[in-house]
């Protein structure tokens, strides 16, 4: 390394004397001159080169611009001392970046001293790469990297930093190296002796395997297995403990590395890594004194207990580390507390139950008042996450009142939470308008305009909401100071409102004027527009107010804003028209209903969280991001592993497919509904469960027919199947060694259809039921896109093996239905399984997706063997969304569409109740069943229905459907119409939602 | 991965700055400032060594009046980084025998020889402190 130039000290020496930036300068300036002379002159020799340029960097790092000493860095770095070297490669690092031209000229030289046998020439080459690394030096010296790294020759050093050169090299241009192609080889080196250069192979298996998952697949074996043999047998070197921790950065690196891909199929690896990981949480039940240790201790532990949570946050290994965390969020040392909160809101984030975060509400709360702003941070994020019906009020409530007292910079993220939260969880519309009317007013400019948007698209969209609305609003507005945001809500809802609460005492048309319009000299041009547009809707609905109104008007014909005066003279102009003109009240006329949307509250609030470099293992929010979020993550493994498992390498893949899921407690099968029952959709009709439900892209709240028994019959007799299924699989394993599972006809039994028919109707029941298996399914559907939830339990006392399941789609041009994972395994006697399934619909499509199901008892033989072929209750009306529409808008569409072909109508005959009445409650059941809103007071007759849905399709659009069934109690007959813009769509949602009901055809 | 490392003083002098993401000069004055306005009023005993910084994270420490800052994602293991910078630290006191601040201004070739020892584009490079002193020694011997 240099040794000291005594020029060198004598420059920093005399800078450090000077007292003022003057002398400073000065004194620098004529340094530079000094350097600029003699670097003019030439014949410098090496030393004197060295010197010069180290006072350049110098007066760099100060922070001086310098323009001197680019060539004689370039020249330094060809020298053949390696002090001379340095200085010149440092210089070059320092002065210069990827895009400068210089770049190009220093190439040659690097290649050089790449290709030098010197291996410390070698290491400054790799560490020029690594800190320029520009695109021109990727692709001259990407392949050049990377022999070095692999060579046998290679010295531990030049591994080591060939391995981070190449990650560099890839981050900024992943494109140029050949990464795939390497694979096999850089993981090999993962089990390199030196633990250096296992930590820095590691890491860049990490970075690339995250856009390769499949190439890089084998690298999960191998990171087991060392951290197996770093935590049980004590395999390596002592100079790599610190702290008494065994190198705790590379097990970290082990550690993060398997959150990017999903849990092993591999019950052997599982096993291993649960053992692991109990081994690591084991070892940090106490806390050392010494600080150091203490902390390498814990980083491995989080790293674990992240791990952990990934592979299966229900696992024991889990509820283990939770009581540690419970611990933690207590701890005196304010590091263990940030970093307790984080693992925490992690656990939340992904977990199935939030019981065991709950159990520390109050904690969590306590910490808003942190005196870390960091930790105040962590406990919002925490607290977020854990939220559900059950402490909705309880946690927004702290939130509102922490609001107030918040760090400025925190503020508008967690007014977004607040409305997230209040917006999902929900379970009264009263708490969710003052709620966010409460928050509005508390925090004023942190209130995106996106939250206001909301609230009005809500109260629009809800009638039961308007009038409390309001009169919520209108008594905010009696504040002496309201916050714009405040106003523009008022205005908007007043005055498409106003009416509701006209009559209630201090409410009258005047009042409500005074109490906007006292407040209209504090607003900006964009809410006095909107006032304006107030006051014309006023002068609508309260003629007793109009004269105020009108004389407001013509003052604003001389505003100068353009816009205003605009409107003034236009609303002037519609005002004044005589009594008996309806043009006003046909403008007036109610908003329509706002069309369903996602939230933007929340893609705004990931927005916020940025881009960073290594992608995000999870994310703060609920379960369902997580889960989606992994699901894109993973899609393009799982999609490429399935038919290149036969010939992969021999990877963990190749091993038998084990479940990875545990099992679960012994049937009974579905559960009764998939999420709570008291969101604010299911106390409702119909129609505000969609809105609200599209509101935050939550979990659509599956309501279930509760009424209804689960099971309808009794399961088939035992002896009836055999015959069916597992008989034909027989016949079929003759016909030359073909599978028989590929071959077997639908399954056939006596409920079969029963079954399949209510769950074209009903969001979750039975689909099949033997003796030794049942099926059970739970469906959500969103817009075009569905899940279903396949329960498989096992009824005998022996396990199911090579369970396999597949889906046949006979139309996949118009339906998309895949598995969320491999759907292979085992299920344990008396257990369940849940499989996922996504569906998603394309076009229109009339043939249902096919599920095989084939497993092997506990039997030898082929009787051992069991096939199961059923049509999955996957139909178009399923896609179908409610809507809800006036009697004079359902009217128009119905007569813009017309009659046939785009009308299909079929009559048919129904089966009475035994006191001899039309099934009323049966019809309304299947129609709004079939997903359709149903429409009261447009038909007279209250035993006909009036139906209204949309169907979703991602690329055949949206369809808009109409319907009306009539039933005729004295002739028994039922007459059901459709109408919608597609005749296929018409003619296949007629055959859908009259089968149930058709006495010929209906299977129950 | 690790974005820039800085050691400031507590006046805000930057002693050592590295970064591992191209930023422009003036983009590099912008963020000696700010994170030395984040860091330096910080209090030491009941606040934790963590702080968010746009949408990255600084983990920092201080010895004597040395602030030791890393700015990392925010995902990133918060005491990984820590115990990283410990790491350096005891090198360099290793190193210099008994290190001061006066020791990072007057090598401070060195100090960036030692670095690149210890941190390379941007992730760990090396974690065992006597592999990284045993090869320094061998560099200083050259010539």
């Amino acid at each position: 390394m240099a040794t000291s130039m005594r020029g060198l000290t004598q420059y920093i020496s005399d800078i450090r004397a000077c007292r003022v930036r003057e002398l400073e300068e000065k004194r620098i300036n004529r340094e530079m001159a000094h350097i600029r002379q003699k670097f003019k002159d030439g014949s410098l020799d090496g030393y004197q080169k060295k010197k010069y340029l180290a006072k350049v960097v110098f007066t760099y790092i100060l922070g001086y611009k310098v323009d001197v000493g680019h060539m004689e860095a370039v020249n330094l770095i060809s020298s053949t001392r390696y002090t001379e070297k340095q200085i010149g490669y440092l210089a070059l690092t320092l002065l210069m970046h990827e895009n400068s031209d210089l770049v190009r000229l220093v190439i040659n030289s690097i290649r050089k001293d790449l290709d030098d046998n010197n291996e410390i020439y070698n290491c400054l080459a790799l560490h020029a790469i690594a800190n320029l690394g520009g695109k021109e030096m990727a692709e001259a010296l990407g392949e050049e990297v990377y022999r070095l790294m692999i060579s046998h020759t290679s010295t531990t050093f030049v591994k080591k930093k060939a391995a981070l050169t190449l990650l560099r090299l890839y981050r900024k241009h992943p494109t140029v190296l050949s990464t795939a192609e390497w694979a096999e080889r850089i993981i090999s080196m993962m089990s390199d002796p030196d633990p250096g250069v296992a930590l820095t192979i590691t890491s860049l298996v990490t970075t690339l395997a995250q856009d390769n998952l499949e190439a890089y697949s084998s690298c999960y074996r191998k990171a087991v297995d060392r951290l197996d043999r770093i935590i049980f047998d004590a395999d390596y070197p002592p100079q790599y403990v610190y702290y008494k921790v065994p190198n705790p950065w590379l097990q970290i690196r082990l550690l993060r590395l398997l959150q990017y891909y999903p849990p092993p199929d591999n019950q052997q690896v599982l096993d291993m890594l649960n053992g692991i990981l109990q081994a690591i949480i084991d070892m940090s039940q106490d806390s050392p004194r010494n600080i150091q240790h203490n902390n390498a201790q814990n980083s491995v532990l989080f790293e674990a207990i992240n791990l952990a949570i990934h592979l299966d946050p229900d696992s024991s290994v889990v509820s283990n580390a939770s009581v540690l965390l419970g611990r933690f969020i207590l701890a005196k040392e304010t590091n263990v507390r940030y970093l307790g909160l984080d693992a925490m809101a992690h656990l939340a984030a992904c977990s199935n139950t939030l019981e065991p975060v709950k159990k520390h509400q109050d904690t969590i709360i306590l910490s808003l008042k942190d005196r870390d702003i960091s930790v105040r941070r962590r406990a919002l994020d925490l607290l977020y996450s854990m939220c559900d019906t059950t402490n909705a009020k309880v946690v927004v409530g702290e939130l509102v009142k922490y609001l107030a007292v918040a760090d400025y910079n925190l503020r508008e993220e967690m007014v977004l939470k607040i409305a997230i939260l209040t917006e999902r969880f929900a379970t009264e519309y009263e708490w969710y308008v003052d709620t966010i009317l409460q928050l509005i007013s508390a925090a004023g400019d942190h209130v995106g305009a996106e939250v206001w948007y909301r609230v009005v698209q809500l109260v629009t969209n809800n009638e039961d909401l308007q009038a409390y609305a309001a009169a919520a609003v209108y008594q905010h507005l009696q504040a002496t100071a309201c916050h714009e945001n405040m106003i523009r809500i008022g205005g908007y809802i007043l005055g498409e409102f106003g009416h509701l609460i006209a009559n209630e005492p201090g409410c009258s048309p005047v009042k409500q004027f005074q109490a906007l319009h006292s407040k209209v000299n504090y607003c900006t041009a964009p809410t006095r527009a909107l006032l304006l547009t107030t006051y014309l809707k006023w002068v609508n609905l309260f003629p007793e107010i109009k004269d105020h109104l009108i004389n407001i008007f013509e003052r604003y014909t001389h505003v100068l804003d353009a816009e205003l005066q605009q409107r003034a003279c236009e609303y002037l102009a519609l005002a004044q028209r005589p009594e008996s003109d309806d043009l006003l009240s046909t403008i007036c006329d109610e908003m329509p209903v706002f069309p369903e949307r996602e939230s933007a509250l929340i893609s705004r609030l990931h927005a916020k969280s940025g881009k960073v470099q290594e992608k995000r293992t999870w994310v703060i929010g609920g379960k369902e991001e997580n889960k989606e979020r992994e699901a894109e993550r993973f899609r393009q493994f799982r999609k490429v592993s399935t038919p290149a498992s036969a010939d992969a390498a021999p990877s963990i893949e190749k091993k038998l497919p084990i479940p990875s899921l545990p099992p679960q407690p012994p049937i009974p099968i579905p559960q009764k509904t998939l999420t709570m029952d008291t969101t604010m959709g299911t106390t409702s009709n119909g129609v505000a469960e969609d809105i609200m439900s599209s509101l935050a892209d939550l979990d659509l709240s599956g309501n279930g027919w509760q009424d209804e028994p689960l099971l309808i019959n009794e399961a088939p007799t035992a002896e009836a199947l055999p015959q069916t299924n597992g008989g034909d699989a027989v016949v079929h394993a003759t016909l030359g060694g073909v599978d028989p599972a590929l071959l077997a006809p639908l399954t056939v039994a006596p409920n079969i259809e029963k079954w399949l028919e209510r769950l074209t109707y009903a969001t979750e029941g039975i689909l099949y039921e033997d003796s030794s298996i049942q099926i059970g399914i739970k469906a959500e559907y969103h817009s075009h896109l569905g899940r279903i939830a396949l329960f498989l339990g096992n009824k005998l006392s022996a396990p199911f093996t090579h369970l396999s399941a597949s889906i046949e789609n006979p139309e996949p041009t118009a339906l998309d239905a895949h598995f969320h994972g491999m759907p292979i395994g085992d299920i344990q006697p008396l257990a369940q399984v849940q499989e996922l399934i996504h569906v998603e619909c394309k076009d229109v499509f009339n043939q249902q997706p096919v599920l095989r199901v084939v497993y092997r008892t506990g039997e030898e033989g082929p009787k051992g063997q069991k096939v199961l072929v059923l049509r999955l209750p996957v139909v178009l009306s399923r896609f179908v969304e409610g809507v809800t529409l006036e009697k004079e808008a359902f009217f128009e569409r119905w007569k813009i569409i017309g009659g046939p072909p785009r009308e299909a109508q079929l009559i048919f005959p129904i089966k009475l109740t035994s006191s001899g009445e039309v099934d009323l409650a049966r019809q309304t059941r299947v129609m709004s069943g079939n997903k359709f809103s149903l429409l009261s007071g447009i038909d007279p007759n209250v035993s006909n229905l009036v139906l209204a849905g949309v169907l979703h399709m991602s690329s055949g659009g949206k369809v808009g459907i109409l319907g009306r069934l009539e039933p005729n109690k004295d002739a028994k007959l039922c007459r059901l119409t459709i109408r919608s813009t597609n005749e296929q769509v018409s003619a296949e949602i007629l055959r859908l939602s009259s089968k149930p009901l058709n006495a010929d055809l209906a299977a129950s | 991965m690790i974005k820039f490392i800085l050691v400031q003083n507590r006046q805000g002098k930057t002693r050592l700055s590295k970064w591992y993401v191209p930023y422009d000069d003036d983009e590099k004055l912008r963020l000696r400032g700010e994170v030395h306005r984040l860091i330096a009023p910080r209090d030491q005993k009941y606040q934790s060594n963590f702080v968010e910084f746009r949408n990255d994270k600084i983990v920092y420490r201080r010895y004597a009046g040395l602030f030791f800052c890393v700015c990392v994602d925010s995902n990133d293991n918060e005491l990984a980084y820590l115990e990283a910078i410990h790491l350096f630290v005891e090198v360099l006191d290793a190193f210099f025998q008994n290190v001061c601040e006066l020791d990072l201004v007057f090598s401070f070739y060195k100090v960036y020889a030692i670095l690149d020892e210890v941190f390379l584009a941007g992730e760990i490079e090396e974690t065992s402190k006597q592999v990284v002193l045993d090869r320094l020694d061998y560099l200083e011997k050259l010539e």
